[in-house]
């Protein structure tokens, strides 16, 4: 009888154990309710989620004190002390929206970012190789983005009135000396590196951050690929050469191999050449990397780039044209990069790494030997991290050495050496969802010259409620003068430059809109003092302004993707030889292209085109008063391609450019004395042939079924 | 008397907390049953909010076990199928490989997860096919036959490698035997099929029907 009564009292306890009832509301700091938020005590199952209009209620079966935790996606989680005794609860719950959410304000003032990810943006890494007229460039493609000029001639990134040299590249962090290989003088030049090694990518034209240093203009940095995550084996056979490539991957590593030669005579033997080659170019060049995981976030990754090339060719007199020189080209250039990067913390990541560089230019005019060796080793070190969660740090220290002979026959020799041991401090602060600025500091410190300098970066951004956003951004950046330059006077100080950019863009529903002004400062610029070859000095100056206008488009026609570019360029400067300061002869006053891309489901192919127009740009004529007085023609050029997937493992690319045919002039030389008439004679400067077509086959063999060609087109 | 008392408070105590203990593990068990069914069930964004809810509540309890986390994985994926505007798409797709991550951490060779993962790069290809289709596409068929390998007998896995070939063979032009023998394979697999307990998944056998059907 006792027994059942105990019996009876436990069950009834452990019954009226359950009896805390909890309801309340939930909204968001403008008051509007927050449905769909999920609302528990910790440590127990016990919870509910607000309904349509916020409001909650649910039982719990602890007593005593307790957390009440309420989480929603895009909020803070909020949490409530209780005490829990039988007795009904009744809450009013308010959720602060976090600040760094998918839908947060981004700093996109002057730059393009092609992630990888599922992120959407605005320029994708595989819009490399399927955009007519690049020939899976990287420069080529960039080149159709607003902010470039285009220089056909050099094939380099000419950015807001900026040389080529002052865009510079940046693989995983590190500095990259001569990303282009080396061509003859007047033909385009190609990147050293494939787009396909890089999972990312940014491209940008002004008011980047304190990290880069050393670029006067623009910086492209180039994100690697992660470990590999199939064995396979590539070929290709191009129709300037070939290559073979294998990957092989491991549990926690993968490495992979690229050998590709490229010969130029079979091309040339069929369409004709402006150019009066000797020895057509070759090159012989290697990839290799390396990627190893370590614990769960640890990633070390080592890449390598080996490259030879040569050419030999006959250059014509101006004045007489049976009369050549020749010009024999050799070029041996190895680069080496280790990084590694992982996480200290939650909220903590450390990257690191170093890169050499080895260059070795062997130029022979006429016989008359000439070789210039560079040899760069750059470290740095990166910590980066959140404060709280509406301030974001990044630090780093970076060492640059970079030592360059120039060696004569028959001379003695000249050189170089550079030391600059920098750092950067850059903190992101979101005053909300809709607001962040940034600031950062650059020291520099010359080990040379003993000089330290300092140069300030700001950004802000503001999202409109809505798609809009605008971004403002100032800079200062300095860059060392170029080898040539550092020759004749080593003890030249930097070349420097203050960006202002003011942007507006507006991404909806795939179509993307961008317009950006600027206004660029350049001071300390090299030039001739006149006098002899040597005297120079940092007493040179410039500015370039303009307005660029971007429009892509891949939602309203069905497998239509398209970009329209506009840029408004006006630039003078004063340096190197220019007697006054003038419109120098790279820069064009209008750039205007179209890229069309579209896929045809039926025949597995993806046709394009590309048109691009730039206006005239100046050149010299030494008859003329005016110096850089004299305007080309305007550049045009329609170029095509059709990338073809006839089945999954192989792709077929074909690109022609110019198919129009249009005779394109770039400038004109002239000879240095006069002719009869007392005038200098001419010679304008046109592309080696009217067109470039380029056809290329690409296999890939794997065990692995999924592996195929599709990540290419 | 004392000592039958005694006694007799000590083993009803004992049994007491015997039904305790059992009772915490029949409540998980009952608990998530019940959410398991009300996510094969929903029918709008909401009912599968609560349910995905119910998920991670019970996951920030029981954060052993890797049930909850594969649901709620589920649950978000499953909202993700019946958004249509791309940016809150891609923002459940998030939330559930964010599952799918912590699910693997705690069960590292469960084929079932890694099916799921695949399930997500197969929807990240449906936001923008065009664009995503060259990345996602080949990752979601390694992914799939990455979780085949891990357990021959898992019958999503094979439904959702079916699928994607059956795509990717249209898409080429290429017969579809291949996608349709491994559908086969996994209608014959979801015959044979016996779960582990009770809380194991059993969804998928409708998508390997509806290619069956295709194939015919």
């Amino acid at each position: 009888m006792k027994a059942v009564s105990i019996l009876i009292l436990t069950l009834a306890l452990t019954a009226s154990f359950a009896q805390t009832v909890i309801t309340g509301n939930v909204t968001d700091t403008k008051g509007a309710p927050v449905s769909g938020a999920n609302v528990l005590i910790e440590g127990t199952y016990d919870g509910t989620s607000t309904d349509g209009s916020g409001n909650f209620e649910f039982n719990s079966t602890k007593t005593g004190a307790a957390q009440l935790l309420v989480t929603f996606t895009g909020f803070k989680e909020h949490r409530v002390d209780l005490s829990l005794s039988h007795v009904a609860i009744e809450l009013s719950i308010v959720l602060t929206e976090e600040i760094r959410s998918l839908e947060a304000v981004t700093i996109t003032a002057g730059s393009f970012t092609a992630g990888d990810q599922s992120r959407r943006t605005i320029f994708r890494a595989v819009d490399i190789a399927t955009t007519a007229g690049a020939t899976a460039d990287i420069a080529g493609a960039l080149n159709t983005l607003p902010g470039t000029q285009k220089v056909a001639e050099q094939g380099r990134l000419f950015v807001r009135g900026g040389e080529g040299h002052e865009t510079r590249t940046f693989i995983d962090g590190l500095n990259v000396l001569e990303p282009y290989s080396t061509s003859a003088p007047n033909t385009p030049s190609r990147g050293r590196f494939l787009p396909f090694m890089f999972k990312g990518m940014s491209f940008s034209t002004g008011g980047y951050s304190a990290e880069y240093g050393q670029a006067l203009s623009s910086a492209l940095v180039l994100d690697s690929k992660d470990k590999a995550e199939n064995t396979r084996t590539d070929f290709g056979i191009l129709s300037i050469g070939g290559d073979v490539g294998h990957t092989h991957v491991w549990n926690k590593a993968s490495i992979a191999g690229k050998i590709q030669y490229t010969n130029l005579a079979p091309y040339f033997g069929l369409v004709r050449q402006s150019i009066d080659w000797d020895r057509p170019p070759t090159s012989l060049d290697a990839h290799i990397a390396f990627r190893r995981e370590s614990g769960s976030h640890g990633l070390l990754k080592i890449y390598g780039n080996f490259n030879r090339s040569n050419f030999s060719m006959n250059s014509q007199s101006i004045d007489h044209q049976n009369q050549t020189s020749r010009y024999d080209l050799r070029n041996d250039y190895h680069y080496v990069n280790a990084t590694y990067k992982n996480i200290l913390s939650k909220d903590w990541l450390v990257r690191g790494g170093a890169s050499f560089t080895n260059v070795q230019t062997d130029v022979r005019i006429e016989g008359q030997q000439v070789i210039g060796e560079e040899k760069a080793l750059h470290g740095k070190t990166v910590l980066e991290g959140s404060l709280s969660d509406n301030i974001e740090i990044k630090t780093g220290v970076e060492i640059i050495h970079r030592n360059y002979v120039e060696q004569r026959e028959f001379a003695s020799s000249d050189s170089f050496r550079e030391l600059v041991i920098s750092g950067f401090l850059e903190s992101d602060v979101y005053a909300n969802k809709h607001f962040v600025a940034r600031g950062g500091l650059r020291f520099e410190h010359d080990a040379i010259s003993s000089r330290t300098t300092a140069d300030p970066r700001f950004s802000m951004a503001y999202k409109m409620p809505g798609s809009g956003q605008f971004s403002l951004a100032y800079g200062h950046f300095r860059q060392t003068p170029r080898n040539a330059l550092l020759l004749l006077r080593p003890n030249l100080y930097p070349e420097q430059a203050s960006h202002y950019i003011l942007s507006y863009q507006r991404i909806k529903n795939n179509r993307t809109l961008r317009i950006e002004s600027y206004y660029k400062r350049y001071n300390h610029l090299v030039t001739y003092t006149g006098g002899t070859d040597n005297a120079l000095d940092n007493s040179g100056y410039g500015f370039a302004k303009g307005v660029e206008l971007f429009w892509r488009d891949n939602e309203s026609v069905d497998n239509v993707d398209y970009w329209i570019t506009y840029s408004f360029l006006d630039t003078e400067r004063k340096y190197l030889h220019f007697p006054i300061q003038t419109t120098p002869s790279f820069a064009s006053k209008h750039n205007f292209s179209i890229v069309y891309k579209h896929f045809v489901t039926k025949i597995k192919s993806q046709p394009g085109f590309t048109y691009s127009y730039a206006s005239g740009r100046p050149y010299n004529n030494p008859d003329d008063n005016e110096f850089n007085g004299s305007r080309t023609h305007s550049y045009q050029d329609l170029s095509v391609n059709w990338s073809y997937l006839p089945n999954p493992s192989l792709i077929i690319y074909f690109s022609c450019t110019n198919i129009l045919g249009r005779d394109n002039v770039f400038g004109y030389e002239y000879s240095s004395g006069l002719n009869p008439q007392g005038v200098h004679n001419s010679r304008a400067i046109r592309p080696a042939a009217k067109h470039f077509v380029f056809v290329g086959i690409f296999l890939t063999l794997s065990k692995e079924k999924s592996v195929n060609q599709l990540p290419n087109l | 008397m004392k000592t039958f008392n005694g006694t007799f408070m000590l083993t009803t105590m004992a049994v007491f907390f015997a039904i305790g203990t059992g009772m915490a593990n029949d409540n998980y068990r009952e608990v998530m049953e019940k959410t398991i069914a009300h996510v094969y069930q929903a029918t709008d964004l909401a009912q599968l909010q609560d349910a995905v809810n119910t998920f991670e509540r019970i996951g920030l309890v029981e954060s052993r076990k890797w049930e909850p986390q594969y649901y709620l994985a589920f649950g978000y994926l499953m909202m993700a199928n019946m958004e249509q505007n791309a940016g809150r798409k891609d923002g459940f797709l998030d939330r559930a490989m964010k599952a799918v991550t912590k699910a693997k951490v705690l069960a590292p060779e469960e084929s079932e997860i890694i099916a799921l993962e695949g399930f997500v790069y197969m929807l990240r290809v449906t936001v923008d096919p065009g664009s995503r289709g060259s990345e996602f596409a080949p990752r979601a068929l390694q992914t799939l036959s990455k979780a085949t390998s891990l357990n021959p007998e898992n019958p999503r896995a094979l439904a959702l490698s079916a699928q994607m070939l059956y795509g990717s063979a249209q898409f080429f032009g290429t017969s579809t035997a291949e996608a349709c023998e491994m559908a086969d394979k996994s209608l014959k697999k979801f015959s044979s099929y016996k779960s582990a307990n009770v809380l194991a998944p059993v969804w998928g056998k409708a998508i390997a029907e509806s290619l069956r059907q295709k194939c015919k």
